[in-house]
């Protein structure tokens, strides 16, 4: 028994190490900004994915990465607050949030990768915390 | 050799992004322009000045320029989608207010400058009745 497990922990942690070293579908990023607060916080690390999506589409209270249409070269990180053809994103903090309401729905192909988990700061080490939106 | 640490290493930066809006919006500042525009027009014609009436026209294109400005920060900044399910004419009301304001400038017309006024005024109608006045003004607009 301890050899199988053993064993898939190996063949588990294995192939995370590969994802994870060609950055295709397992990556680390950082926060900037606050308009996620106060699920994220500026400087805050975390771990996406991009397998997912290209099994479904995401789901509202999802934390999605999205290119900002109106600037290419930017990166967001916002939550679904709902989602079809096209996506809605929103921050958690609306008030201080450049989103879906200034930018427009974004097409639910531009979304790919997912945030999964922060495991920067230890202490605050987890699963995202549920924010808005989350469906039924 | 890859290390924890190096596999730990963010590669990109996501942004939570804020512009930071101010969120201060009036049509008013349109509107003045726009007056300003009007009574550019009627000084014009009634001035034999060469030099005037070079600096009226001048003048005048700055300030419709203005109000293409405030009309499209309205446009794109204060009115939201929710705000096209109760005023669906919204982007119809801007592109003719902005195309009107473009005639503005363009001649020396003083129906075209006064036909802008009204249409600044029905975009002054969309922003009261979105609550425009108790939000995007600090204390309201005051009377």
């Amino acid at each position: 028994m301890r050899h199988w497990l053993a064993l898939a922990a190996g063949i588990i942690g294995g192939a995370a190490i590969v994802l994870f070293a060609t950055r295709r579908v397992l990556d680390v990023v950082e926060v900037q900004g606050g308009s996620m607060a106060p699920s994220l916080l500026p400087g805050d690390r975390l771990l996406v994915e991009a397998l997912t999506y290209r099994w479904r589409a995401p789901r509202a209270g999802e934390v999605v990465l999205a290119i900002d249409p109106r600037a290419p070269g930017r990166e967001l990180i916002k939550r679904v607050r709902a989602s079809g053809p096209e996506v809605d994103l929103r921050g958690d903090a609306p008030a201080a949030s450049t989103d879906s309401r200034a930018f427009g729905t974004i097409a639910v192909t531009e979304v790919r990768w997912r945030a999964m988990l922060r495991y920067w700061p230890l202490s605050r080490f987890g699963l995202l915390p549920a924010g808005p939106y989350r469906a039924g | 050799m890859i290390t924890l640490r190096s596999l730990l290493r963010p590669t990109r930066r996501v942004h939570a992004h804020c512009d930071i809006p101010c969120g201060i919006y009036d049509p008013e500042q349109a509107r003045i322009e726009a007056e300003s525009c009007l009574r550019i027009i009627e000084k014009h014609d009634a001035s034999d000045d060469k030099l005037f009436r070079a600096r009226c026209v001048h003048v005048k294109e700055e300030r419709a320029e203005l109000v293409k400005h405030h009309l499209d920060v309205l446009w794109h900044d204060y009115f939201k989608p929710e705000h096209l399910e109760k005023h669906p004419g919204i982007h119809e009301t801007f592109w003719k207010a902005a195309k009107q304001a473009s005639k503005v400038k363009q001649t020396m017309d003083v129906a075209a400058a006064k036909e802008l006024l009204l249409m600044i005024d029905s975009v002054d109608e969309m922003w009261k009745t979105t609550g425009g006045p108790e939000k995007t003004r600090v204390n309201g607009r005051p009377s």
